[in-house]
């Protein structure tokens, strides 16, 4: 009985306050990042006035120690962190779901071999792993930093794309599909994907955060992009120039609370339709 | 005729949701009897469920009472706080043998572990005694003894049902509640099962048995009342032999027919072999709430709902086929 | 019947894992360089060729020295056998920025204040967390949890190093309260007098509260979660009706859902360095991140590499240990089925 009544408990207030509180944030970032720069045209990488002003009219947001404008390079690294949290995470979700499907689907010395695969990556820190890679590399462009975020990033998605794929392959649809002689590949994309899309959404938007704070990670111990700015770039320079023990905060503060507040927010929506897709959170 | 041990009277409880309200027990009284075992049948989401922990007087939101007493040896355990019945009455008077066995005990702890954690909040024993206590009583009923040092997953399946009944029962309490206790296990298993509690019964151990179940065959061999559920309310009752025999409402007969097939795969499933679905409680169908499944709908049922009239012998009926045969 | 005890089976079997990553790892440290176009390594030392004109003597010695230890002439199974031996025999090289200060002894001089850092810091977020988590759970849907869910949210997604960034700049910076940088006064030597040992834990409170504050997000997130199912489980119900009090029950519930959360404290030990690391640049305190900043910048490969291999062997350690640990809180794989 309470079984039942538990599927058809609609999802909670608080829950849809929270996503909507977490879209506003997102949005205004977003916002921030992609129409800012035509509202507020000055070269992130420009002299542009006297070294290290606090925040004036003149300069919302102060300027670093070389005299560049602190909110061009808020825009430009909000884009810049977007961008490469956007590709970094289509990276590890594309290895993460094709390993996953296939040790779920495959199973037996495939699933072992994969998994065994999984566990060994999910043990050694992937941010250790990111910055070994990223330290025999001199030159590293967005895409190059995306690429070293995606391949140290996916061990927990394969995990629970395989479970998931797991208990999906044994459901009478599937079995139809098989004996109507569908391929395995067919199969996958016609019967198995589509039910754990949205998963997949759910987890690229927790990879695309983690891939933000990754990358603010590589910057700061100098590996990050050397082309470009993104928010974990603004805090290096403000690290390296000791921007904190001289009371420079309108330079750390700004990129950090932004990161923060993207991160934030997606693991909010995450976690809402996490709540909203899974029945086991539900109910009292 | 001497007090029932439990009398529910005038039972309403709902499941209060943001959709509206699901009247899962909806004006049921029931009735258990010194030395008897009463079967309460009905498929899975008839309430049944609902009722018990109504009965038990273990009411959690969602869940709540619109009305109604239960009256365990006279008391109303619903004047109780939820305290105060878990003090005196749980474990103590009236004992919850849960449905599934499996998940039932807590995975990291010993049995016997459990079993103090348990009688201790009723009784001022020490340890010492309580093992002793506990392995006597697992002697008397010729399990292994050794099995209360155990965890849950040392013990298969069956025992592990057979030490939770022994245990839940430490204390003597009068009334014990078994929900499904054996629809997990296997056929031999069952009967041991089902010869245990039995026995317990005659041993004095135990004085009556509430016994839930939506599988017919089952209550035929233990039960001496029967009351059969359906749509949060008791459709019919009566001593089990007489009801067995000469079913008068069309859901009972259902039942039974449904139940009897002799294939294995459709008595697995049980009752589903009943055309149509059982009701949504939240919204139930007007007047007699079986109408849209009964082969002998009549207008009468789509409008008005029949209420519960005895009919002799101490059976009672909800169906307008026998009402007419009371009047006239 | 003699059967092993699944105890010892599944330590085993974890030992054979842990091990088998570190060879995969030790794989990974020596393919990586030699793998990337333009090999890295060997550019670094054309390099130091290059400069051997000016400071010939020096210059040439460390060109020799790595040269040998990397032994790039060599055919590429013969460096592999080469590089696993030396290593095995505690050999990781010798650094070129501090030449020739060996590897090892570097690392071991730096090693200790990350670990007295780290360890600490995971512990002491990891028993706060859980315990706010549970709480947050058993107040499910109360003003408690409403306020204390997002909170744990935000933090969780908070840089260590950011939130370290902003300790140092209130706390120190414009209060005062608490030193600008290091790990104790630049004017003392360490020394095991109470003077020293309170400079010391005033110089580390900082640090340990940034990685504290923030690890205690992700901690109390997960274990209201997993408190919420515990408690939704059929042998807390049944618990209750056996007349067990709230407070027993409870105690059932934290501890079965805190066994999932030991196996977490593993997985996680390796994210808490990465952050610690860096959290380490923003005090400049003397630990492995602060050393593996100036290998990076001065780009010493040796010295890069036996830092990775020596955090690497440090946290397959202590995943083996808590492996052990969970193994034996954990009846079920401690005491096997011996059921019918």
């Amino acid at each position: 009985m309470l079984r039942g009544v538990s599927k058809i408990i609609s999802p909670e207030l608080f829950t849809i306050r929270k996503l909507d509180a977490s879209l506003a944030v997102l949005l205004t970032i977003f916002a921030l990042g992609f129409v800012g720069s035509t509202v507020y045209p000055v070269q992130p990488t420009a002299v542009v006035g006297p070294l290290e002003t606090p925040p004036s009219q003149l300069y919302p947001l102060g300027t670093d120690a070389y005299g560049k404008d602190i909110l061009a390079q808020l825009i430009a690294g909000i884009r810049g962190s977007l961008q490469i949290g956007a590709t970094a995470a289509a990276i590890s979700l594309l290895i993460g779901v094709l390993i996953g499907l296939m040790a779920g689907y495959k199973g037996k010395i495939i699933d072992n071999l994969l998994m065994m695969l999984t566990d060994i990556v999910l043990l050694l820190p992937s941010i250790l792993l990111m910055i070994m890679v990223a330290a025999y590399f001199k030159w590293r462009d967005p895409l190059l930093v995306s690429i070293i975020i995606g391949i140290t990033s996916w061990p927990w998605v394969a995990r629970a794309v395989r479970s998931q794929t797991l208990s999906l392959k044994n459901r009478e649809f599937v079995n139809l599909s098989k004996m109507a002689g569908l391929s395995d590949f067919r199969i996958v994309i016609r019967d198995i994907l589509p039910n754990i899309a949205s998963y997949i959404f759910m987890a690229y938007v927790l990879l695309m955060s983690g891939a933000m704070i990754a990358e603010t990670g590589l910057s700061m111990i100098g590996l990050g992009t050397t082309q470009g700015v993104t928010l974990g770039n603004i805090l290096f320079w403000a690290q390296v120039l000791e921007a904190v023990r001289r009371g420079l905060w309108w330079w750390f503060i700004p990129p950090g609370a932004t990161l923060v507040a993207l991160a934030a927010s997606l693991l909010m929506i995450a976690t809402a339709l996490d709540e909203y897709f899974n029945p086991r959170l539900r109910g009292s | 005729m001497s007090e029932p041990l439990l009398l529910g009277l005038g039972l309403r409880a709902s499941y209060v949701l943001r959709i509206g309200e699901v009247r899962a027990v909806d004006g049921v009284d029931i009735e258990v009897p010194r030395d008897a075992v009463v079967g309460l049948a009905g498929e899975s989401g008839c309430g049944k469920s609902t009722l018990v922990n109504v009965l038990l007087a273990n009411i959690r939101p969602p869940l709540r009472i619109k009305s109604g007493k239960i009256l365990l040896d006279g008391v109303d355990l619903l004047e109780m706080s939820r305290e105060e019945v878990r003090k005196k009455v749980w474990g103590v008077k009236v004992s919850y043998v849960p449905q599934s066995a499996l998940n039932a005990l807590n995975p990291t702890k010993r049995i016997i572990e459990l079993v103090k954690d348990a009688i201790t909040q009723h009784t001022p024993a020490t340890d010492q005694e309580v093992v002793s206590l506990c392995k006597r009583r697992l002697e008397e009923l010729n399990l292994p003894t050794d099995s209360i040092h155990k965890y849950p997953h040392e013990l298969s399946g069956g025992m592990r049902q057979r030490v939770i009944i022994a245990i839940s029962t430490l204390l003597n309490p009068r009334l014990l509640v078994v929900d499904e206790p054996t629809s997990a296990l296997d056929v031999s298993t069952q009967k041991q099962v089902l010869k245990m509690m039995l026995d317990m019964k005659r041993n004095r151990i135990i004085d009556s048995i509430l016994f839930v179940t939506h599988e017919l065959p089952v209550l035929r061999q233990v039960s001496s009342h029967v009351y059969i559920m359906y749509a949060g309310k008791i459709v019919e009752y009566g001593p089990a032999d007489s009801v067995f025999f000469n079913p008068l409402h069309p859901y009972t007969k259902a039942l039974m027919y449904s139940v009897m097939t002799p294939e294995p795969e459709t008595r697995e499933r049980g009752l589903v072999a009943i055309p149509g679905e059982p009701p949504s409680l939240l919204m139930p169908p007007q007047g007699c709430r079986f109408h849209p499944r009964c082969p002998y709908v009549m207008d009468i049922c789509r409008s008005s709902e029949p209420r519960l009239v005895p009919v002799g012998e101490g059976r009672g009926v909800a169906c307008f086929l026998h009402h007419s045969e009371v009047a006239s | 019947m003699p059967i092993i005890s699944p105890f010892i089976i599944y330590i085993l079997r974890k030992g054979a894992f842990i091990i088998a990553t570190f060879f995969a790892f030790l794989l990974v440290i020596f393919a990586l360089p030699r793998a990337i176009p333009g090999n890295p390594v060997a550019a670094l030392l054309t390099q130091i060729f290059q400069q051997a004109q000016a400071n010939p003597d020096t210059v040439k010695a460390v060109y020799r020295k790595f040269l040998e230890e990397f032994g790039l002439n060599k055919p590429l199974h013969e460096q592999l056998f080469d590089f696993i031996s030396r290593l095995m025999g505690g050999d990781l090289g010798t650094s070129i920025a501090f030449y020739p200060r060996k590897v090892a002894d570097l690392v071991a001089s730096y090693l200790p204040w990350t670990l007295g850092l780290l360890i600490p810091a995971i512990l002491v977020a990891w028993a706060i967390g859980n315990l706010l988590g549970a709480w947050a759970a058993y107040r499910r849907r109360t003003r408690v949890d409403n306020a204390l869910l997002p909170v744990f949210l935000v933090l969780s997604q908070v840089p260590y190093y950011w939130l370290a960034m902003i300790l140092l700049y209130t706390l120190a910076v414009t209060a005062r309260v608490f030193p600008v940088a290091g790990a104790y006064p630049p004017a003392m030597s360490p020394s095991l007098t109470s003077t020293f040992i309170l400079a010391m834990l005033h110089h580390y409170t900082l640090p340990f509260l940034s990685i504290v504050i923030v690890a205690i997000g992700g901690w109390a997130i997960g274990m209201r979660v997993l408190v919420i199912y515990e408690l939704r489980s059929d042998y807390v119900e049944y618990s209750e009706l056996l007349g067990l009090s709230d407070k027993k029950i409870l105690g059932y519930v934290f501890r079965n859902s805190i066994l999932p959360q030991v196996t977490g404290l593993a997985l996680s030990m390796g994210t808490v360095m990465g952050g610690a690391l860096i959290t380490e640049l923003v005090f400049s305190y003397p630990g492995t991140g602060y050393l593996l900043f100036r290998a990076l910048s001065t780009l010493d490969y040796p010295l890069i590499q036996g830092t990775f291999i020596i955090l690497v062997s440090t946290l397959l350690v202590a995943n083996l240990i808590v492996d052990i640990l969970y193994a034996y809180i954990d009846p079920r794989i401690r005491v096997s089925y011996v059921g019918d």
